[in-house]
């Protein structure tokens, strides 16, 4: 950011200073919270008296076939997502960039689906997967076709599908506003030169989608790992534990199984890994900031 | 001619399929149950809206309550993200401080997710007496638009001239009133967009509602999983219940989409 230096320095931290402490406060006590509790022995009874007791909640994470397991299915979830709805994106934006060029309001009918709560979107789809009122069954079954999606065979592809419907359109838009900022004149050379659509495509423009295509997929997969509504009102993490990802087993081990200290050390790993996507992102803002 | 036809073609399924479960759940909302259980489906039924009555009038269920509840949790976070969003950009803009590290870092908080301070949050609402109420909820979608609020105020602010601004400084007005009178006018496209972003981002919130309340401030987003538990097979019903959560935000979409869609590439691209 070029800062015109209009205001002094003091001041300016002054006026960040209330952002700053709340952050501090509403962050920062949490953060502590989760620190102090993964290496001490606590229960709901002893929540105001932490005991410190060394790094025994982190080995019974480690030692945790389910909490593996729920790394395991975080991790080949995100990867699906980030794959199918940037591939999904870009093609449908490629394809539909002269509709929506011309007509600007239409967009509104495709980013739509963003507008609604993952939650709710899980439930309608309760609704279209239900065997009595459902219209997937039924028409399905008009097919001769009766597998149980939610099934263990099935259960995997129905989330992943369901979260890339309503998740595609923003990676269209990225896409879509990625291609409207190329200058006309690129093509226009291109074409000039004898190139066929699919070579203007590939060696024009392409390469200057890259960025975003790199961009939309961090953001997805962040995204993505993190999975929690959708999925819980549908399956619960189930059947059996087949689709609890890393944010429903924390939630499960705290809520529903009482192991705070368990709950708290998983928080705690979760929240290394994600230092490491937020030093990429970082390493992202700080190389922009000096261009 | 043919490829046009077949991207109109395209776009119409692409909208189709997009909005399946909307179309499904509306449809569902105004049938009669005798309708919802024909089979095969029905598309086309004399429309009731029974079960819309059915929602708003039984004093059992309070569901008039549950879209209060998100309206202000909702609301309050988004106006309390930007008050505090707005000042700091202006600061960090105006001069220099904190935006070699501390914006970025504010900016990149998405990443982390707010899973992992789940607890920590349910054990200090306890100690603080916030558990289950709309204040406690409201301040948890406060830090969920934060960055993204930070970040739209200050690309807002990066882009406003400083002529205005210069000549009332000369004119001996303090900082307060130039975000008052100059910075927050011309700013306020931008801003709007980022506030109607947030209550949307804030009213579809889940996680939260369903960790941190459990009667009084249970959000729509809960209560509708209510429904399906609570009432087996009333599907009318349900639906319904459905269609009267999502209504806000998605009219609040259509309306504001244009604003919505460069809000949403700004927080991706530009952080």
């Amino acid at each position: 950011m070029p800062a015109p230096r209009v205001i002094r320095r003091r001041e300016g931290w002054l006026l960040i200073a209330p952002l700053a402490a709340f952050l501090v406060l509403w962050l920062g006590f949490p953060f502590l919270t989760d620190v102090v509790y993964s290496v001490s022995q606590v229960g709901f009874t002893t929540l105001r008296q932490p005991r410190l007791s060394g790094f025994g909640h982190y080995a019974a994470v480690l030692r945790d076939a389910a909490f593996w397991h729920a790394m395991g299915f975080s991790f080949r979830y995100a990867a699906v997502e980030t794959v199918v709805q940037v591939a999904a994106g870009l093609a449908l934006a490629v394809a539909l960039a002269p509709i929506l060029s011309r007509h600007r309001f239409l967009l509104a009918f495709i980013l739509l689906p963003l507008m609604i709560a993952p939650a709710l979107n899980g439930l309608m789809y309760r609704l279209m997967l239900n065997d009595f009122v459902g219209i997937i069954p039924a028409y399905l079954g008009m097919l001769s076709l009766s597998p149980d999606l939610l099934s263990t065979g099935w259960v995997f592809v129905t989330v992943a599908a369901i979260d890339a419907v309503q998740n595609t359109p923003f990676t269209l838009l990225l896409v879509l506003a990625a291609l409207q900022a190329i200058p006309g004149e690129l093509r226009d050379a291109a074409r000039v030169d004898g190139a066929s659509a699919w070579q203007e495509f590939r060696r024009v423009v392409l390469p200057l989608l890259l960025p975003v295509l790199g961009i939309a997929g961090l953001v997805r997969f962040i995204d993505s790992f993190r999975v929690f509504d959708h999925i819980y009102v549908l399956t619960g993490g189930g059947p059996g534990n087949e689709t609890t990802g890393i944010s429903i087993y924390i939630y499960k081990a705290f809520f529903q199984q009482q192991q705070l200290g368990l709950a708290v050390a998983a928080s705690m790993i979760l929240l290394l890994l994600s230092l490491a996507a937020l030093s990429l992102l970082m390493h992202r803002s700080l190389r922009g900031a000096v261009a | 001619m043919i490829g046009r036809t077949l991207r109109w073609l395209l776009f119409l399924l692409t909208v189709l399929l997009l909005n399946l479960p909307v179309i499904v759940t509306v449809l569902t909302s105004l049938k009669t149950d005798a309708d919802i259980n024909a089979s095969p489906p029905v598309w086309l039924f004399a429309p009731t809206l029974a079960h819309y009555r059915a929602v708003l009038d039984d004093p059992t269920l309070d569901f008039p309550r549950y879209l209060a509840n998100s309206t202000v949790i909702a609301g309050g976070g988004t106006l309390l993200a930007l008050a505090l969003a707005v000042p700091a950009a202006y600061g960090m803009v105006r001069s220099g401080a904190g935006a070699r590290l501390v914006l970025p870092l504010m900016v990149n908080l998405r990443a982390v997710p707010l899973v992992v301070f789940a607890i920590p949050f349910y054990l200090m609402y306890q100690v603080l007496g916030l558990l289950d109420t709309r204040l406690g909820l409201a301040l948890i979608a406060c830090i969920i638009n934060l960055p993204l609020s930070l970040l739209i105020a200050v690309n807002a602010i990066a882009e406003l001239p400083l002529e205005i601004e210069d000549a009332a400084r000369v004119d001996g007005a303090r900082t307060r009133v130039i975000l008052a009178r100059i910075v927050l006018p011309l700013a306020r496209p931008m801003l709007i967009s980022a506030g109607i972003l947030g209550f949307i981002t804030a009213w579809n919130e889940f996680l939260f509602g369903l960790i941190l309340s459990t009667r009084n401030a249970v959000p729509v987003t809960v209560a509708a999983t209510f429904f399906t538990t609570s009432f087996g097979v009333r599907w009318g019903d349900t639906a319904a219940a459905m269609v009267l959560s999502m209504a806000p935000p998605m009219v609040l979409g259509l309306v504001a989409a244009r604003g919505i869609g460069s809000a949403l590439t700004t927080g991706a691209v530009k952080g």
